[in-house]
């Protein structure tokens, strides 16, 4: 009996100074002298050895049940403490959440490559393979193939830069197009981005600029077809709204041949001073390729029909993105490849 | 070419307002560059009739006049001018008038005396230079009318850009007889009718065609006892609405027949002309003319002249010769029609830097048949407005008329070429509306004979196609996705690594800039990289001498970038720039072509941040750059020091891989920096992409993943300042063995606590076994065994 009253007093007395415990440290010390191998609990426990058979299970009851109650109190007591030393570091940690985050450097890709990635990648879904051919080529590859013989007029609107005689800096991309077609046999789908020249220099003119140039030639290939993608190609670059006329147009290595404007970027169509009023504004050159092309080519014109399309790649960027003067292109002002 | 529509529609009926007959030529190829209304910039101004001038009570230079508009009352009106009487019909501008220029007529008192409006001049407007006092106009004119129809100032003028293949359309007559096809109409073509009287022309004057090559026809007319002057009104105002300048009656005629037909005539002054005959030959060598404009000019004998029994008297097709010009004093004149080769007419006028409205015809390719018509045209007016005597007939030089071609159309082929149903007697009168005659013609497939004036329809049925495609409407085909069927062909294989590459530099923080490809010799002195000039492609005809040629290398186009952005207070800088540059490669060869990238570095290199210091762009950034693209290539890669004038002493590597240099890194020299106007540091990478673009795609193996823990050691040992810390990681990494699985140099270190000439280097070492976990002992082993090859080899002390 004795022994179950120091055993109550004892709890009475550890759980008081559990609660009061003002760290963790202190309550580690206090569960030392309660529940540790020397504590106080442990050491009345040890004297039950000493008691009457008889008495043993009631005592060593109440010891279990003090003992519970003592680490209950602990781990109450643990938890509120530790809570409150989570509290106190949030406390001290606390950051100021509007000043600004750490990044890296952030590069810019250039307005062109953009564009010109992005209409590559509209015409590789509906199939068209990539090629390339130089900037300083033949005028053979440039005009002759292409049924621009020498004293043609059509060469008056090209403003050629020479290198010597017989070879210029392309003022297109179509020669590819002849490139592409001594290589390989039909079927011929490609898309042909790359650098032009012109000897021409103004607010819309810069001496080299890019261009885009595209060709498919296969059997039953139409001037509808050649609507049909272009169509597609001016929704999914510009928008679904986007209105589009062809209209007749004179190139000598296509026939018939078309010029494509769409409804003015900037007016969507209303009239204004970029547009001139018309509500248009002219994308590209395309047409059905000539037969004097497909006979350098040494394609069968009976067989096989083919259409190709040509267009300014800085000229649908500045439509896009409403830029203002081509100089800005080639300028490198960070102030502006940053903005893209 | 300027069009005026009231002019147009002498030729063929237009029923539609201007608008849209301006939509209707675009969407037939007529393109319009500009629509301009004579009228619009006059307003208010109406015929009025002097009733009264009297003296200004207080000037001497004004009168006061009172003038009948058909109002209420006559208005009173102060004017300076003195070129009127009383009863003279003129153009007045009331109150709230507007005159060209937004001039606005208001009420206002001159001297003291009010005046009503204003009496114009041609000039005021707007229809001509003639400033000497009112515009008087016909006595018939009535009272009160507008004076914008009047003075046919109700015009639309149609700005058409005409293209290479319709030289046709720069006339009148060209651009109705398209109209007439479209609207269904016909064309009328002015009758001409004249009186031939006196000796024969051809005993007057004769045509020897020497070169029937460059000259296929020749005609000519001689008119005489006429009368040079000023041309009627209806005459100017046609001129003034197509943008040319009236000259006199007899090169008005001449200019308004070129207009009207298209076809360009020349008169002479036949008195001019030595022994009054015509003599159509080459230039001789030496041969010099003085052309219409005052200009001596040089002429080769490739030329084609017009010349009388000695000299010539005019460039063929391009421009006449000053002598033979018809004056104020000219009473005969010989008239010149003729058929030009294009191509000769096209070399002449570039050679001599001279493009006329003659030029331009001819070299697009006349109408060998419109030459009589228009000669006769002009014989007739000038009979009409000059008063000429007509010699009878014509002196036709036309030894071999140019053949009538004839094309052959399968209608399917129409349907396969457009995707478009136009039913085969569509096609046909599409065609027969254009002028085409049928030929012959049975169920599948008709032949056209092709109109004279049609220079363009050359390559057969393609070319009939494109006229029935334009004439049904381009809107009318419809719209068809093709089948698209790939080449079994890779035509560009490398493209798709260059824009992969692009998306990385971009990922590492670098934007991309796009430099012009042209470059020049003093370029490359100032970047010190003379040795490259003499490979560089020079061009014929550059736009500036700072662009003489194409760029051999990247580096002087960013280092003019950086000083771009660096004088406009952009200091921190991280650019690249992919792209190709040339080289000379051998007479017959084509210049060759490389992809390059270029990177350039200056000011600050990572992105500033407030909780951190910010540092300067040193080597080492710009070698990490190196380092990554040769990683993003899977390349092995050594920087080996070496001394290039562009860079500083110490701070330049040239770049090995794939078995050769591929480029060179470094810090810019200050030298170099000044002469493009830059004082910062700049830091330049240039690598050859060819070489690693043919390198094949990395594709990783794996490898096991270790099951065992590593063991980790730091090894920080003392070497000579110089000792390439390089070399010291490559001696570590043989001598780790199997065991040693990386090495890494975290810290580089000289200065306070260690002795001078010496540096610290400290390496972090992971060993790892893939069977074991591995012991104290065989790590230690490991580092012994590095410890001692370092101690031999670069004397190094641990610390």
């Amino acid at each position: 009996m004795q022994l179950q009253i120091e055993l109550e007093i004892l709890r009475a007395s550890a759980v008081a100074s559990i609660e009061q415990a003002s760290d963790l440290k202190l309550l580690e010390e206090l569960r030392v002298q309660f529940l540790g191998r020397k504590g106080q609990v442990t050491e009345i426990l040890r004297g039950l050895t000493q008691l009457p058979a008889e008495e043993r299970p009631s005592v060593g009851q109440t010891a279990n049940v003090v003992k519970t109650a003592i680490a209950e109190a602990l781990e109450l007591r643990k938890a509120t403490l530790e809570a409150a030393v989570d509290h106190a570091q949030a406390e001290r940690e606390q950051v100021d959440l509007s000043l600004p985050g750490r990044r890296r450097r952030k590069g810019h890709m250039h307005v062109i490559s953009q564009v010109t990635e992005e209409v590559l990648q509209i015409m590789f879904e509906l199939g068209f393979q990539i090629a390339t051919g130089p900037d300083i080529e033949t005028e053979y590859y440039n005009f002759d193939s292409l049924n621009t013989p020498a004293d043609h007029p059509a060469r008056d609107s090209h403003d050629t830069f020479f290198v010597k005689p017989g070879v210029v800096l392309r003022t297109h991309t179509s020669p590819v197009q002849m490139r592409v077609m001594e290589r390989a046999k039909p079927p011929v789908a490609i898309v042909a981005p790359g650098r032009v020249y012109r000897v021409d220099l103004d607010a819309s003119h810069s001496p080299m600029f890019n261009q885009i140039e595209g060709l498919l030639v296969d059997e039953g290939v139409s001037f509808a077809d050649l609507k049909g993608t272009i169509m597609l190609f001016v929704h999914r670059f510009f928008s679904k709204e986007t209105q589009i006329r062809f209209r007749p147009h004179f190139f000598p290595f296509t026939e018939p041949s078309a010029e494509v404007d769409i409804s003015c970027t900037i007016c969507k169509g209303q009239g204004c001073r970029v547009c001139k009023g018309s509500g248009w504004s002219e994308l590209l050159g395309c047409g059905m390729v000539h037969p004097e092309v497909f006979r350098y080519a040494g394609y069968d014109y009976e067989k096989y029909t083919g259409f190709a399309f040509g267009f300014g790649i800085d000229r649908i960027a500045m439509q896009r993105h409403a830029i203002s003067s081509i100089s800005y292109l080639f300028e490198n002002d960070l102030r502006f490849l940053e903005q893209f | 070419m300027r069009v005026s529509l009231n002019w147009l529609k002498e030729y063929v009926d237009i029923d539609v307002p201007a608008e849209e007959l301006a939509c209707r030529m675009t969407m037939l190829g007529l393109e319009i560059e500009a629509v301009e209304r004579t009228g619009d910039a006059i307003r208010e101004v109406y015929i009025g009739k002097i009733l009264s001038i009297d003296p200004h009570p207080d000037a001497d230079k004004i009168v006061v006049c009172k003038t009948d508009v058909g109002g209420e009352a006559p208005l009173q009106i102060c004017c300076g001018a003195r070129n009127m009487k009383v009863g003279d019909k003129v153009p007045t501008a009331v109150v709230g008038a507007v005159l060209p220029g937004g001039f606005e007529i208001s009420r206002r008192k001159m001297r003291g005396v009010e005046s009503q409006g204003m009496m114009c001049s041609a000039k005021e407007l707007g229809l001509g230079e003639d400033i000497d006092g009112l515009m008087i106009l016909p006595e018939d004119t009535p009272v009160g009318a507008d004076a914008r129809q009047v003075l046919g100032l109700d015009d639309v003028i149609f700005e058409i850009e005409v293209t290479p293949n319709r030289g046709d359309w720069a006339s009148m007559i060209g651009v109705a007889r398209e109209l007439a096809a479209l609207f269904r109409k016909q064309v009328r073509i002015p009758k001409v009718e004249f009186v031939e009287s006196g000796p024969a022309a051809s005993q007057l004057s004769s045509v020897t065609v020497e070169d029937a090559e460059l000259c296929p026809r020749y005609l000519g007319r001689v008119l005489t006892s006429l009368r040079v002057g000023p041309s009627p009104k209806w005459l100017t105002q046609r001129l003034l609405a197509a943008g040319q300048r009236p000259i006199n009656n007899i090169v008005d005629i001449t200019n308004y027949v070129l207009l009207e037909t298209g076809h360009p005539l020349h008169a002479f002054d036949y008195d001019k002309l030595i022994e009054n005959r015509i003599v159509v030959r080459r230039a001789t060598e030496d041969e010099v003319i003085r052309t219409l404009d005052g200009q001596e000019r040089p002429l080769r004998p490739e030329m084609l002249v017009i010349a009388d029994a000695r000299v010539a008297q005019c460039v063929a097709g391009v421009m006449g010769g000053a002598t033979s010009e018809v004056g104020e004093t000219t009473t005969r004149v010989f008239l010149e029609s003729a058929y030009f080769n294009p191509v000769s007419i096209r070399r002449t006028s570039r050679a001599l830097g001279l493009i006329t409205e003659s030029s331009q015809r001819f070299q697009r390719g006349a109408d060998p048949e419109m030459a009589r018509f228009a000669i006769d045209r002009a014989a007739a007016l000038m009979q009409d407005i000059a008063g000429a005597v007509v010699a009878p007939g014509v002196l036709d030089a036309y030894p071999q008329p140019l053949e009538q071609k004839e094309v052959k159309l399968r209608y399917s082929r129409t349907h396969a070429l457009l995707g478009a149903e136009v039913s085969p007697d569509d096609q046909r009168n599409i065609l027969e509306r254009l002028g085409f005659v049928c030929a012959a013609r049975d169920a599948d497939s008709c032949t056209l004979r092709v109109p004279t004036w049609r220079h363009d329809v050359t390559h057969g049925e393609a070319d009939l196609i494109e006229e029935i495609a334009r004439l049904h409407g381009y809107e009318k085909v419809p719209t068809t996705l093709p089948r698209v069927r790939q080449n079994e062909q890779v035509f560009a294989p490398q493209e798709g690594r260059v824009r992969q590459l692009r998306h990385f530099l971009v990922g590492q923080g670098l934007s991309e800039l796009y430099n012009w490809t042209f470059s020049c010799p003093q370029d490359l002195a100032r970047a010190r990289l003379d040795g490259a000039g003499a490979e560089m492609v020079l061009l014929e005809n550059p736009l500036s001498e700072k662009h003489a040629g194409m760029r051999t290398t990247l580096v002087p186009g960013l280092l003019q970038a950086a000083a771009y952005n660096v004088n406009r207070g952009l200091s921190d800088i991280a650019v690249f720039e992919i792209g190709p540059v040339y080289r000379l490669a051998g007479v017959e060869a084509l210049p060759t072509q490389e992809l390059r990238l270029g990177v350039l570095l200056s000011g600050v290199p990572e992105a500033p941040h407030w909780g951190q210091q910010t540092r300067s762009a040193d080597f080492y950034d710009i070698k990490g750059y190196a380092e990554a693209v040769l990683d993003f290539f899977g390349a092995e890669v050594a920087f080996d020091p070496v001394a290039r004038d562009t860079f500083q002493a110490g701070q330049c590597a040239c770049i090995r891989a794939v078995g050769k240099e591929i480029g060179t890194a470094g810090k810019i020299a200050k030298t170099v920096a000044k002469d493009f106007d830059v004082e910062a540091d700049l830091f330049v990478l240039e690598l050859d992409l060819e070489s690693l673009l043919s390198l094949p795609v990395l594709r990783p193996q794996f490898q096991p993943v270790p099951a065992f823990p590593p063991s980790l050691r730091d090894l920080a040992v003392l070497v000579d300042r110089v000792t390439p810390a390089g070399a010291l990681l490559a001696a570590v990494e043989n001598a780790g063995g199997k065991l040693l699985h990386q090495a890494e140099i975290f810290d580089v270190y000289a200065g306070e606590r260690i002795p001078s000439g010496k540096k610290s280097v400290a390496i972090n070492l992971i060993f790892q076994s893939p069977e074991r976990t591995l012991t104290d002992k065989d790590t230690e082993k490991s580092l012994q065994k590095i410890m001692k090859q370092l101690e031999t080899q670069f004397g190094a002390q641990r610390r």
